[in-house]
């Protein structure tokens, strides 16, 4: 056996020093080796990294919900030789309609700047020539369009795109018809600020500040169902008018008005049926209004200020009150006064344009700043969201340019998701979840705060009912049981963990929860009964005659005891009804809801307590019951030694040494609470309501991915935001688990070297 | 101090007795659910009784009383409670009364009789009918008269129509749905790649060519249809007319009904007998009735090709990370840090799996499958939605922890000296991995990927979001090239335990099926967890004695 030590010189590692004095090692076996090692390597390294590249790709895939928005001009030319105006484009962004101030409506084409349609909207006043604009805007959320004149009118101008497909090419129309002209001042005087709307049904309403108050226009059309003719009436009221007004606003349907004051006052009108009232009055901080809109849905309201601040405000009802006009959010100031605020078409953002020419995107309900800048056009005076919120139309005086808008997630800020947010319509800021509703203009309130609540509710009743059960039962398991008993005990109590929690849900939810509502106080028996019993079997264990115990394994008392438990729970559930009538009154829901005011769900905290507390015993129980047993027989040896008793050593010597391990075992119970899904989708009734409430309801973070990913389209926010929700869970678990196992690893070094 | 001790050791006696009860308890909790589920799920198929009951109103009711109790009723919310006998009757006969199970009051019931001719149908639609049978009919001719001579004839009829049913079955997935599938998939050619880029001429000829073949099959379809229809009227000839309790009759095609019995003259044997066919057609039969009747055999094909696919994948991707970590990797803190990572993943809410599953798999990879390879079909979706594969896959790396772990664990209980033994005879590092190492920690493997297994199979939150559906009309495997399918959906038992159990219409006449089906889902749990178990324990028992 010549060895030949040199014959591996660069290769230490891969063939072993045992190999070199093996003498004729082929060089095809090394080569095997050496490949073999490389794979083995390669593979093992790559299965790990794809394992731990799951958080990396979920961690991904939320990134782009805290990214602002991206707002770059289009590669479109402008439209230029155009007088100063308010413009709306259509759906596709190729026309763009126009009305300046010299009363004419021009349709321009955004390809190649090509003037499409120019007409006059104003008929001609009495004097024979149009009247001068002083003003135009956009209504709020529509695409009509709303000027003051000269002569004491204001003009309302609904513009109609329509996108047809012939030969598979668009052709877009645009049809202007069904403007109103609505009379404010029958003075003649010029009307500076004014505001209007157009309805669905062909009406329009106008109001505007005369010398006498403020004047409500509206014009109504009925069509008659028979004949098809219609029949227009115009209605002017006047209301209050306490001080000189910058800006007005009124909603869609002419139910409402707001207006700003020259001394920095909000003023709002309840324009219902007959004579209005005064409005109310609420300052709205030292600087004066200079623009004012109404968010999707009309019942937010943007305020600009001569400062540059922005703020939203929506009317609240207090309690027991009426609705009071309220400042929900500040957003930061701009550069220069405000002068106008389109808002978005498709959620609660908008963009706000100041007279300094810089530009700011917002969005109400997350309140973020998602972008600013500068607008592309010098001196620009009006802006339009698009239809499809995909870019913003600016116009200044001879000119219009576009800007893209890429704004994928404005809905979600970490104020959004983890604060309390003052919701449109809400009486205060509350922890809301609810993704998506029927209606367009819906304001998604994703706070996953109440679901992080139902998380920890579920855990903690699951909890409450597993770690005493899994802990005591580990601790005498362990400590007072023979070898021989343990060896059936500890297998039968661990293959619960392998109970398919889908199953134990519907235990839960269809057999339990309905079965609990009937008899809800037996289960409040058992707390009372079953210690009762389980002392009573140990009495009678140790009533025995030591030589009838002596023959059992030390530990088949827990086993007799099973028959004692099961006396037990038989007999409460007998006496439940009784307890219901002698202690409840007839029925224990209905004295619930009277005593304490609490209702009482079927299916509820203390089902998912018994289920999901049934599913995390074996868990705690297996990691605690190895703490336990871990703990070096000499110090129980010398404890006992020492003149204590088999529970004093326990209690003084054996728990302190395994807390730790036990720490460990309640965390991983934890761990697998706060994931476990199915048990709490199928026994609660996934409500996200957040109260502490035993009776109650509530929806965990892991039940609302289930729910809710099926039905969340891929990429939007509601997907990204459940994949945070995902996140958070990974997180919270790997968390928990990890430290679980730090401390498992350090107590068996402690006690390997004891 | 004698006595301080003795009243110590006392209360030390009842916490110890307190700590025994909570053992007892879970222990308790334990047997309870298995009993619970083993005695809801067997007992379901077990024939009981018609009843026949006369009310006091002079109404009768036929059906199996299912539950007698004493309930506290409450007329009105703010009423005072009475306490009340009552029983629940299974009365079926859903297409006449609209409910299968009424509450009935004991007070008002004045007799209860079991009729021996009292019969129970089985109907492939409109679940269970109960009440007597009339006459069987072929158009007006009268083939049958009475409760007896039409159960007698009825019984002569019934192999046949099963047949007759089979066979219109086997036409309309076979020839049917084949020429379906062809024409389908011409269609989409005709639309798509299959002539796109080539030139004008050559394209107008490949288009004919479609065409041709496209009018060729439709007349084939035609034919098929029509032999179709042929079958299901000779299928539907034969009327059984039956006589519900309260005298209501009415007409079903003799074919219609799965199986007649007449569970009150049913003797010991012919119970078991029944028994024994009812729980064969629920492993072996089609659903019906939207999964509330009939068989689960598809989720029990489902579930068991699923965890198949997934062991294919997670057998040797475990195998290799755990001889990696254990074998060839350094020790040290990198390495025991990437142990306990894996490890916790094993903890990892599954949900979240599902979740990169959705997104990494069907999302990505699938979305990225259909874009190269099945453009034609777009925008419905091939691979790009949930199914067999990408659930399996969702899986693997769910189970895959389980499998590093455990097959750590036997790796790392081979004795050293069988390793050093090997390298003392001269093999090299890999021979000695694979030929001696890993073969003697089979057994640790093999624990790993059996707990793997049953906890796929029990595994359902993530497989709702990547492939699930109620009712999967193919199954993943079939006669068509290539046979196996691995963008299909699939059906899955604890899916249809959560799907019958919650989403069905009928909840109340499903709960036997489903706890049927989930007391088969937790037998084959347990069952693989107890080999693991066993398998742990002996290897354990191998190497103590072993090691030296």
């Amino acid at each position: 056996m010549a060895a030949a030590p040199d014959m591996l010189p660069d290769r230490p590692r891969a063939a072993p020093r045992a190999l070199r004095t093996a003498g004729q090692t082929s060089r095809a076996r090394l080569l095997v080796d050496r490949l073999g090692t490389w794979g083995v390597v390669a593979g093992g390294m790559a299965v790990i990294a794809s394992i731990l590249a799951i958080m990396v790709f979920i961690l991904f895939e939320t990134l782009p919900l805290l990214r602002g928005a991206r707002v770059q001009p289009s590669t479109a030319p402008r439209v230029a030789t155009l007088p100063a105006g308010a413009i709306v484009a259509d759906e596709y962004r190729s026309l763009v309609a126009h009305l300046g101030l010299d009363g004419r409506l021009r349709v321009v084409r955004l390809a190649d700047g090509a003037l499409e349609l120019e007409q006059p909207v104003v008929a001609t006043g009495p004097d024979g020539a149009p009247p001068r604009l002083t003003a135009v805007q956009v209504a709020p959320g529509s695409a009509a369009f709303v000027a003051g004149t000269a002569d004491g009118r204001v003009l309302v101008e609904p513009v109609r795109f329509s996108a047809a497909f012939v030969d598979g090419a668009r052709r877009t129309a645009v049809e202007i018809a069904g403007g109103a002209e609505l009379a404010v001042d029958p003075a003649g005087g010029p009307v500076p600020v004014f505001a209007g709307a157009a309805g669905a049904d062909g009406g329009s309403i106008a109001v505007a500040p005369v010398a006498d108050g403020l004047a409500i226009v509206r014009r109504s059309v009925q069509e008659n169902e028979f004949s098809g003719e219609r029949t227009e009436s115009t209605e002017r009221v006047l209301a209050p008018l306490p001080a000189p007004l910058t800006a007005l606003a009124v909603d869609a349907d002419g139910r409402n008005a707001y207006g700003g004051s020259v001394d920095g006052q909000l003023l709002w009108w309840r324009l219902g049926e007959g004579a209005p009232a005064a409005p109310q009055a609420v300052p709205a901080g030292g600087s004066p209004v200079t623009a004012l809109s109404l968010l999707t849905g009309h019942r937010s309201l943007v305020v600009g200020h001569r400062d540059g601040s922005l703020s939203v405000w929506f009317p609240v009802r207090r309690e027991g009150q009426d609705f009071v006009l309220t400042r929900i959010r500040d957003f930061p100031a701009q550069g220069g006064p405000i002068v106008a605020i389109t808002p978005s078409p498709r959620d609660k953002g908008f963009f706000a344009l100041d007279g300094a020419g810089g530009l700011g995107l917002y969005y109400s309900t997350s309140h973020r700043t998602l972008w600013t800048g500068r607008a592309p056009v010098a001196g620009a005076g009006s802006i339009h969201y698009a239809p499809k919120a995909d870019a913003l139309f600016v116009a200044g005086p001879g000119q219009v340019a576009e800007l893209l808008v890429d704004n994928p997630h404005p809905e979600v800020s970490l104020e959004a998701l983890f604060s309390k947010v003052w919701y449109e319509g809400y009486e205060a800021p509350r922890f809301t979840w609810q993704s998506s509703s029927g209606t367009d203009d819906f304001e998604p309130k994703l706070s996953l705060t109440p679901l992080l609540a139902g998380t920890l509710k579920g855990t903690l009743y699951s909890l409450i009912l597993a770690i005493p059960l899994a802990v005591f039962g580990a601790m005498y398991t362990s400590q007072f049981m023979h070898h021989s008993l343990k060896r059936f005990v500890k297998p039968a109590v661990e293959i619960m963990a392998a109970l398919p929690s889908v199953v134990l849900g519907f235990i839960a939810g269809l057999w339990l929860a309905p079965r609990l509502d009937r008899a809800f106080p037996g289960l409040l028996l058992l707390l009372v009964v079953l210690p009762l019993m389980a002392l009573l079997a140990g009495a009678a264990w140790r009533a025995l005659p030591a030589r009838v115990r002596g023959r059992f394994p030390a530990g088949s008392e827990a086993l007799a005891a099973i028959l004692f438990l099961a006396f037990g729970a038989w007999l409460s559930f007998q006496l439940g009804p009784l307890v219901e009538r002698l202690a409840f009154g007839g029925r224990f829901q209905s004295w619930l809801l009277e005593a304490t005011g609490l209702a009482y769900d079927q299916r509820n905290a203390v089902v998912v307590g018994l289920a999901m507390g049934f599913a995390v015993i074996p868990i705690i129980f297996s990691v605690a019951e190895e703490a336990f047993s871990n703990v070096p027989q000499s110090l129980v040896a010398g404890s006992l030694a020492l003149g204590a008793s088999r529970w004093q050593t326990v209690l003084k010597v054996v728990l302190p040494t395994a807390s730790a391990g036990i720490f460990s075992a309640v965390m991983i119970g934890f761990g697998r609470a706060v994931g476990e899904t199915m048990i709490v989708l199928m026994a609660t009734g996934n409500t996200p309501i957040m109260d502490w409430s035993p009776f109650n309801g509530f929806r965990t973070l892991s039940a609302n991915i289930a729910v809710e990913i099926p039905e969340a389209p891929q990429g939007g926010t509601l997907y990204r935001t459940l994949f945070l929700a995902g996140l958070l869970l990974f997180a919270l678990t790997f968390a928990v688990n990890t430290v679980a196992e730090i401390v498992r690893q350090n107590l068996r070094r402690r006690f390997a070297n004891l | 101090m004698k006595r301080i001790s003795a009243r110590k050791d006392l209360l030390g006696d009842h916490l110890v007795a307190l700590a025994g009860g909570a053992l007892a308890l879970s222990l308790l909790l334990v047997i309870g659910l298995v009993v619970l589920l083993a005695v809801n799920g067997l007992a379901s198929f077990w024939p009981r009784p018609i009843a026949e009951l006369e009310l006091a109103d002079g109404r009768r009711a036929m059906g199996e009383i299912h539950v007698r109790e004493t309930a506290t009723v409450q007329r009105e919310t703010t009423g005072p409670a009475e306490t009340i006998e009552r029983l629940q009757l299974k009365g079926g006969n859903r297409d006449l009364t609209g409910a299968d199970f009424t509450w009935i009051d004991d007070r008002e019931v004045r007799s209860v009789t079991y009729p021996a001719d009292a019969v129970l149908l089985e109907r492939r639609e409109w679940g269970n009918f109960y009440g007597r049978l009339a006459a069987l009919r072929v158009g007006d001719r009268e083939l049958a008269a009475g409760s007896d001579a039409t159960w007698r004839a009825f019984h002569e009829l019934q192999p046949a129509k099963e047949r007759e049913f089979a066979a219109i079955r086997a036409l309309e997935r076979g020839p049917i749905g084949t020429i379906n599938r062809r024409i389908q998939a011409l269609e989409r050619q005709r639309r798509g790649a299959g002539v796109k880029g080539l030139a004008e001429a050559e394209r107008v000829s490949a288009e004919q060519a479609i065409d041709a073949e496209l009018a060729a099959l439709r007349q084939q379809f035609e034919t098929r249809a029509a032999e179709l229809t042929a079958l299901r009227e000779a299928w539907s000839r034969e009327v059984l007319v039956v006589e519900a309790a309260d005298g209501t009759s009415k007409e079903l095609p003799v074919g219609a009904v799965v199986r007649a019995v007449r569970p009150n003259e049913l003797g010991l044997g012919g119970k078991l007998a029944l028994y024994g066919s009812r729980l064969w057609e629920f492993v072996s039969g089609e659903p019906r009735e939207s999964n509330t009747e009939g068989g689960i055999f598809p989720a029990i094909f489902g579930t068991v090709m699923m965890v198949f696919i997934m062991t294919v994948f997670v057998s040797p991707f475990g195998v290799l990370a755990a001889v990696y970590l254990r074998e060839y990797a350094r020790q040290g803190p990198l390495v025991r840090a990437v142990r306990i990572a894996v490890n916790n993943l094993a903890g990892v809410p599954s949900i979240v799996f599902g979740m990169f599953g959705l997104g990494f798999f069907v999302y990505l990879l699938g979305g990225s499958l259909d874009r190269l390879f099945f453009p034609e079909a777009l925008p419905t979706p091939t691979f790009g939605t949930g199914g067999i594969l990408w659930a399996s896959l969702t899986l693997a790396l769910l189970t895959v922890p389980v499998v590093i772990v455990a097959a750590e664990e036997g790796l790392a209980a081979v004795p050293r000296a069988a390793r050093e033994g090997s390298m003392a005879l001269g093999a090299t590092r890999f021979e000695t991995t694979w030929r001696v190492v890993v073969p003697a920690a089979a057994p640790g493997i093999l624990t790993g990927l059996i707990l793997a297994m049953a906890r796929a199979a029990g595994e359902v939150a993530p497989l709702m979001i990547v492939g699930m559906v109620k009712l999967a009309p193919e199954l993943p495997v079939d006669g068509l090239a290539p046979f196996v399918h691995l963008e299909r959906k699939f059906m899955h038992l604890g899916f249809h335990i959560y799907d019958v159990g919650f989403q069905s219409p009928n909840v109340e006449a499903t709960k036997p099926l489903v706890f049927a089906t989930a007391l088969l889902l937790v037998a084959v749990v347990m069952v693989m967890n107890l080999a693991a178990i066993a398998i742990r324990n002996r290897l354990r028992r191998r190497y103590a004695t072993s090691a030296v």
